[in-house]
């Protein structure tokens, strides 16, 4: 019992701080981290998706509720809006490097924009999903980080929101190069353009790991197909037919 | 660091108090991009400072999400009962879009070196 005690002391201590969200949260994303670099940043190990594995198997483990969970890991979940507000920095490097191709490239992120949000919409309601999962699927083209604050302020679930945008990014950075090799799409802008666009962030990193150009162009499909989502979606979504 | 990351705050404070007050429809921090985008236009360039807590920010973007994204644990019977629409919407959506944006824009390329 004497030996006993100071643990379950250590215990009751640490799950009612912010501090065992905290590092389990950031353990979980650094295993993630380290896994991504080992396997040469393949987009199947991604390190979100595994940090969300780890710290749902712990939370079972651990019998911890996701509420109490997320009461400390609030922390690190409200510098999204900070992360969203330095994205400006990647999306005006990437204006800087092209202004020639403007109208092109926003004519094939409205058209790709539009295609991602009728396709994911269509598809999902009419296999019989739900209203969350529809719903979701709206903004899940877009960067996580706004495509959860898109959401929320149009009453979806951020969370079915953010899952369904790294499994689309998962997707689109291991699927993208057939369809485009099947297309003959050849050039390098046009290649990283479309994943950009398609596949946000996890999208984003893969293209700059196979070829620089392909990487800045995707990076800025990105950061449009941020913004343009943001201030288009909420507009666009009472037009979308839900059910 | 700290001179950027207290610009970048006062961006997205900035960014709050305008959706709060005149565009409703679009999140906080989303403006705040906007205004610091039209900044640095206007700038001309991107402050050493400000350039060090983007760049950390965009390489570890994803563990800002982890929270959010493990509420999935609540939503796993409707997941389940939904699965194959998900994935096939997942699916078919991002396949659809790499190939209309990549279409797009060869079909505009093609007729730009043609003329």
């Amino acid at each position: 019992m004497s030996r006993s005690l100071p643990i379950h002391e250590i215990w009751v201590y640490l799950s009612g701080s912010p501090l065992l969200a905290l590092i389990l949260t950031l353990t979980a994303y650094q295993i993630g981290f380290f896994l991504y670099i080992r396997s040469n940043r393949h987009p199947l190990a991604n390190p979100v998706a595994i940090a969300v594995l780890i710290v749902a198997f712990s939370l079972e483990l651990l019998d911890m509720p996701y509420a109490k969970y997320f009461e400390g890991a609030q922390f690190v979940h409200f510098l999204l809006g900070t992360a969203t507000v330095s994205l400006a920095v990647p999306i005006y490097r990437g204006l800087r490097e092209l202004r020639g191709r403007m109208g092109p490239l926003l004519l094939a992120l409205v058209s790709g924009g539009l295609v991602s949000i009728a396709s994911a919409v269509g598809i999902a309601r009419s296999l019989g999903a739900d209203h969350a999962i529809v719903g979701a699927m709206v903004s899940k083209s877009v960067t996580a980080p706004i495509a959860m604050g898109v959401a929320e302020r149009l009453g979806y679930s951020p969370t079915l929101t953010a899952v369904f945008a790294v499994i689309t990014g998962i997707l689109g950075a291991v699927l993208a190069r057939f369809v485009l090799d099947a297309l003959g799409v050849k050039d390098w802008w046009q290649r990283g353009f479309a994943i950009g666009v398609a596949a946000h962030g996890i999208g984003t990193s893969r293209a700059f790991s196979i070829h620089p150009e392909a990487g800045t162009y995707a990076s800025l499909a990105m950061g449009l197909h941020g913004i343009l989502g943001a201030v288009a979606i909420p507009l666009l979504a009472g037009y979308i037919p839900f059910f | 660091m700290i001179p950027g990351l207290v610009q970048i705050l006062l961006w997205q404070g900035a960014g709050e108090l305008a959706s709060h007050f005149l565009l409703p429809t679009i999140p906080g921090p989303v403006l705040g991009l906007v205004f610091l985008l039209a900044f640095l236009v206007v700038r001309g360039r991107v402050p050493d400072n400000l350039a060090l807590v983007s760049d950390a920010f965009s390489q570890h973007l994803g563990l800002l999400f982890v929270p959010a994204a493990t509420g999935v644990i609540l939503f796993l019977p409707q997941l389940r009962e939904h699965a194959w629409a998900v994935i096939l919407a997942l699916l078919g959506s991002v396949l659809l879009t790499v190939a209309v944006t990549a279409l797009v824009l060869k079909g505009l390329n093609r007729k730009a070196t043609h003329e």
